[in-house]
């Protein structure tokens, strides 16, 4: 089996003032390439502060996150910024868009950081909403697009430079049942057409059970891992 | 790259509307009252070099101690002295010359004001070319004697009817004929202005004697000051007092322009205290701006912008408000020195209004540099926020 994140004991803890909180207490996860695994567990069980450690967002106090056989916990912030740039896609559960760029500039700005010519940066955008679902509304604002629709610009903008992996927390909570079921087909198309990596932060059963796998996190411990039956 | 990031902080500006429209107003401000403040008061400095490039660089005036100008109540100066300036056989010229107030009538309507006068002989070499172009008629010569020269505006305002060449004027009873009337100049000083023979004047003013001031030309290639220099030396001997002064023009250029040099300083310095408070706009308006925009900085970050993507973003955000404020301030500082340039020539003070292009250049580009400055802070700021406390901002 082809690993592509290993988490081995990896901790975060936060200090405010004397007192100290441990978010994760001890991760050990390894997760394959072309998986979809969902991270279920109550509020404040470290889901996200897994996926931000996962996605270079942060740093863990303690432990290794190796991402295709580099260490990347305590990589210095240009480093991670270059991470988070080019082998990871982010989608939030409040879709986080730029509110003064276009949907189709949106979804250009990961490339623009990357350097990436204005010429190609438009037609891979262009190509990428078009395959969301967004021809029509590549120069709308955020603001004038629904949450569904935004929720697709963001799915695009995260595929912009090609990632490895998709890091989605909880990417249809903010939407109506019929909108997050199509949100997730897509996320679960994208996973299995061009074989990316999918992890799901999310307390939705439904989303769930149509993960490969399901790690359970309590008081920042993977307490379960479920495997689906397909 | 760069064209992409000056895109992406102008749609931030533009989706900020009213916000950045305010901090560029303030540097409109800053910038306008400078450009304003310093093209008028170099305006100024202009037109009095001009009046000084009129009266000639290779004049020396020689008058008594504290002498105010013509009409002021003066003595001293006497035909020896001009006899002691011409002997010491240096000079192009010297010509006395005789500034009083008289009583002017024309059609019935009498007027006072000051007759200036010259050896006829001498109007063309030593006033003629100092004083404004003729609009018609001739400039004095030899062998005239009750003729007048007169200004622009003793001509066409000063009394009921307007004068024409070869009309009669009325100077303290003896009659005069205006051979020649000036073009309009500007200088309220030169075109009230009436002139005539040294001759005719020591007749109808009583005035064998006296002289108001000597006025000798160098030589050319000479050094006005050594010459200036000799001059006095001569006439100290002579005299054996010191009630007089001898001027050249660029001493009184100096002196000008000390007194303008202080003025623009004190202009400038007000203005900045007004581009300082601009600055200090910007710098709120960024300031505010990294924390409302802290979410996208957060959202930029976890797709992949370097901390310099960032600084970069920020800091173009803040040079493009101090251009777009710099260019305006520019348009109105101009139309502001040009507006009270027009108003002060309405006024009967000449200013010359010259748009400089170093001023230009420099106004914009110190609008950038305050911009940029005051974007430095916030920028940094900006830059060093953790992604994941930045998304987590609301």
């Amino acid at each position: 089996m082809n690993k592509i994140i290993e988490l081995k004991d990896v901790w975060k803890i936060y200090k405010i003032d004397s007192f100290e909180f441990a978010a994760l207490r001890g991760i050990n996860l390894d997760i394959v390439k072309g998986e979809f695994i969902a991270i279920m567990g109550s509020s404040g069980s470290g889901k996200s502060t897994l996926l931000n450690s996962v996605g270079a967002l942060d740093v863990p106090s303690k432990g290794r996150i190796i991402l295709d056989g580099h260490d990347i916990a305590l990589l210095p912030e240009s480093d991670l910024a270059q991470i988070r740039g080019q082998r990871i896609g982010f989608i939030f559960q409040a879709f986080n868009l730029v509110p003064s760029l276009s949907a189709i500039e949106n979804v250009m700005l990961p490339m623009t950081f990357q350097g990436i010519l204005r010429k190609e940066r438009i037609q891979r955008a262009e190509k990428l909403l078009d395959a969301v679902g967004l021809k029509e509304k590549l120069y709308s604002k955020p603001n004038t697009l629904s949450g569904g629709q935004r929720q697709r610009v963001a799915i695009a903008r995260s595929l912009s430079n090609n990632p490895e992996v998709i890091l989605a927390d909880e990417p249809t909570g903010n939407l109506d049942s019929k909108t997050g079921g199509d949100i997730l087909n897509l996320l679960i198309n994208l996973q299995k057409t061009e074989n990316k990596t999918l992890i799901i932060v999310t307390h939705d059963e439904k989303i769930a059970k149509r993960a490969d796998r399901i790690a359970v996190l309590s008081d920042g411990q993977v307490v379960k891992i479920i495997k689906n039956k397909k | 790259m760069i064209a992409d990031y000056v895109r992406i902080s102008f749609n931030s500006i533009r989706h900020r509307k009213l916000r950045s429209w305010l901090t560029i107003i303030g540097i409109i401000i800053g910038i306008g009252s400078i450009i304003a403040l310093i093209s008028l008061s170099q305006g100024l400095q202009n037109s009095i070099e001009a009046q000084f490039a009129s009266f000639g660089p290779d004049r020396i005036i020689i008058s008594a101690k504290n002498f105010q100008g013509p009409g002021s109540v003066f003595a001293g100066i006497t035909e020896k002295d001009v006899e002691t300036t011409k002997r010491i056989g240096i000079l192009r010229s010297v010509s006395p010359a005789l500034a009083r107030q008289a009583q002017f009538e024309y059609k019935d309507k009498i007027v006072f004001s000051l007759l200036f006068s010259i050896p006829a002989a001498e109007y063309i070499e030593s006033f003629a070319d100092f004083s404004p172009k003729l609009e018609a008629g001739r400039h004095i010569r030899e062998g005239d004697k009750y003729v007048v020269v007169i200004g622009y505006s003793v001509a066409n305002d000063m009394f009921d009817k307007e004068i024409r060449i070869n009309n009669r004027i009325t100077i303290n009873g003896k009659k005069f004929v205006v051979v020649g009337i000036q073009k309009e100049s500007g200088n309220r000083d030169e075109d009230n202005q009436i002139a005539t023979t040294l001759e005719a004047a020591r007749e109808i003013l009583n005035e064998p004697e006296d002289v108001d001031m000597i006025i000798a030309r160098a030589k050319s290639g000479q050094d006005i000051e050594s010459v200036a220099d000799k001059i006095e030396k001569a006439l100290k001997r002579s005299r054996d007092d010191e009630n007089f002064q001898v001027i050249t023009p660029k001493e009184i250029a100096a002196q000008i322009n000390q007194v303008l040099g202080v003025m623009q300083a004190v202009l400038v310095g007000i203005a900045a205290i007004s581009l300082l408070v601009g600055g200090i706009g910007i710098m709120n308006s960024m300031y505010t701006s990294v924390l409302e925009r802290t979410k996208d900085i957060g959202i930029m970050k976890s797709i992949g912008a370097r901390n310099s993507d960032i600084l970069w973003l920020f800091l173009l955000e803040a040079g493009m408000v101090g251009f777009v404020g710099g260019f305006f301030g520019l348009l109105l500082g101009i139309g502001i020195s040009f507006g009270v340039g027009e108003i002060a020539s309405q006024a009967g003070i000449p200013l010359l209004i010259k748009p400089n292009v170093y001023l230009i250049l420099f106004g914009l580009f110190f609008a950038i540099v305050v911009g940029i400055i005051s974007g430095v802070l916030p920028a940094f700021q900006a830059a060093k926020l953790k992604p994941v406390d930045a998304l987590r901002y609301e």
